[in-house]
């Protein structure tokens, strides 16, 4: 059997930018159910334009990891309908975004939602869990 | 005809069909207030310590909890009523705690500024009778007041506005981000980059004086055009605009100083926000982030952000929000140290994690009461169906009294 090289390889990683927004169909999921499987499909996901997909060699339904030095969760790649500025990208407002959105305010207690840098590389791992989001406070 | 709570409009056209005491269909909402009217999957228990309990012996428990807390905070409050609010400040005058809202980290500066009279504003009857001109600032209003442009701004027939969107009214999307809402304002949507705002606010007010815009001056000239022109107009500020100039309004009151037809309005998510704003406010003339020690303090670190990060607080009690679920995970650490009480009509990610746990009716569906408008007026809430659960209010004041 070959052996697959490709496994061993580190996903290139790629600086991005990361603004959040609220969508109506993720807001409708979280009333109805937080802990349901509509609500994180809804939520686990990072939607980039068409150019920097292409030029990170990612497609729609990959999943990547996206990290810095707040957090990091593994999501699902969506496309956008529109070309959008290079470099930019867009999570909307959840636990997962949340976990990428750093806590240092500036003493001023507003954090940077819509400004979030981060790297996203490719991987083939598993969408993180709420689960395991909420894991380490459980006392 | 009954109100819905989904979002800070309290839209009150709305219709429901009730079938073996549950809301089978409701006409009019939106998807979102379809959803918060129709309730979560997973109702809360009450709970003490993770395990199953009644809501006497969780309301005991929750009493000796804040009994011994030596810094307690209270906090949530935008989806409650006028009258939980209430109870909920009484008892932090009481137990001398910090107390906040979720408008500490969203809209929370602009209403105070508002409530201080700083901007000149109006009521949505307003806008849907008079505005001509509207621009939605770093707000998708489409995906978060889902009948805003329907019933108030954009769309509707107004007393001065008959001829409604076709020819009467200019809607102008500025935002980082091709919005739904964005989508609505063809030919009017600017653009901006991620922290813009700030740059293009200085554009706007050169265009508005006459000067040559360092920005994009063509698009530019021609929205102050149309904003000088405006007969009645209003700005719809959203987070997005909140969150890239944070605490730097005074730029904001500038440029509202030079547009004399229009009106500012902060979007305000929850449907009850602007009601803890306007309590706390004339208790204490600020609108969030505010310690009881005799007298009434105000401070960015009473706010739950910075008090949890300083980990400044002992105790948290919980009403109505999911602090788990919306803060960054990096700044809420100490949420793992201290004992937090939850009380929610559902299973939250942060009920998961609390030492107790008492289930409430749901506000505006199984419960009555009033609650505030995101541009001020006061609406009654109607109850819709019967429950066994306590409203907030009603464990509030049990609370209270156990201590």
């Amino acid at each position: 059997m070959p052996i697959d090289v490709g496994k061993f390889l580190k996903s290139p990683e790629y600086e991005i930018k990361i603004t959040t927004y609220r969508d109506i169909f993720q807001v409708e999921a979280l009333e109805r159910d937080r802990f349901g499987e509509e609500y994180r499909k809804l939520s686990a996901c990072i939607m980039m334009g068409r150019n920097d997909l292409k030029k990170m060699g990612l497609k729609a339904g990959d999943r990547v990891r996206v990290s810095n030095n707040c957090g990091s969760v593994v999501v699902e790649v969506k496309e956008t309908k529109r070309e959008e500025p290079g470099g930019l990208a867009f999570m909307v407002n959840s636990p997962w975004s949340n976990a990428l959105v750093s806590g240092d305010t500036g003493g001023k207690g507003i954090p940077e939602f819509k400004n979030i840098n981060a790297k996203v590389s490719l991987v083939k791992d598993e969408v993180t869990t709420l689960e395991s989001l909420i894991g380490i406070f459980r006392k | 005809m009954v109100t819905c709570t989904g979002c800070g409009l309290l839209c009150d056209d709305i219709e429901v069909v009730v079938e073996n005491g549950k809301i089978k269909e409701t006409r009019n909402a939106c998807r979102r207030g379809a959803a918060r009217m129709r309730g979560c999957m997973n109702r809360l228990s009450p709970s003490v310590n993770q395990k199953p309990s009644d809501i006497k012996n969780c309301i005991r428990k929750a009493a000796d909890i804040l009994r011994n807390a030596r810094s307690p905070m209270l906090f949530g409050w935008s989806n409650s009523t006028c009258e939980a609010q209430l109870k909920g400040i009484q008892l932090a005058r009481k137990l001398n705690a910090a107390i906040d809202d979720t408008s500490s980290f969203c809209q929370g500066i602009l209403i105070e500024k508002v409530l201080q009279k700083k901007f000149r504003t109006c009521s949505l009857e307003d806008i849907r009778d008079k505005a001509d001109v509207l621009v939605y600032w770093g707000s998708d209003a489409q995906d978060s007041l889902p009948r805003h442009l329907s019933r108030f701004s954009y769309f509707p027939r107004g007393e001065s506005r008959q001829r409604g969107y076709e020819e009467d009214r200019i809607a102008i999307a500025i935002d980082v981000r091709e919005s739904n809402t964005a989508k609505i304002c063809k030919g009017h949507f600017y653009r901006i980059p991620l922290k813009g705002d700030w740059d293009f606010i200085l554009a706007l007010m050169d265009a508005l004086s006459g000067k040559v815009p360092s920005y994009d001056s063509k698009k530019m000239l021609e929205l102050a055009s149309i904003m000088k022109k405006a007969e009645f107009g209003a700005i719809f500020l959203g987070i997005g605009l909140t969150y890239s100039i944070k605490e730097d309004f005074d730029i904001l009151q500038k440029l509202a100083d030079m547009l004399p037809n229009i009106n500012i309005m902060p979007m305000v998510g929850p449907y009850n926000m602007r009601g803890f704003n306007e309590a706390l406010f004339k208790e204490t003339s600020f609108v969030n982030r505010v310690k009881f020690d005799g007298k009434a303090s105000h401070d960015s670190s009473y706010s739950i952000v910075e008090a949890l990060r300083n980990k400044s607080i002992d105790t948290l009690l919980i009403v109505g929000s999911d602090p788990l679920s919306s803060l960054p995970r990096s700044a809420i650490s100490h949420l793992a140290n201290i004992p937090i009480i939850c009380i929610d009509p559902c299973v939250t990610l942060t009920s998961r994690i609390a030492s107790v746990t008492i289930p409430c009716a749901y506000s505006g569906v199984e419960n009555g009461g009033s609650a505030v408008r995101m541009d001020g007026k006061v609406v009654e809430l109607t109850k819709i169906l019967t429950t066994n659960f306590p409203s907030d209010e009603e464990i509030l004041t049990r609370l209270t009294e156990a201590l």
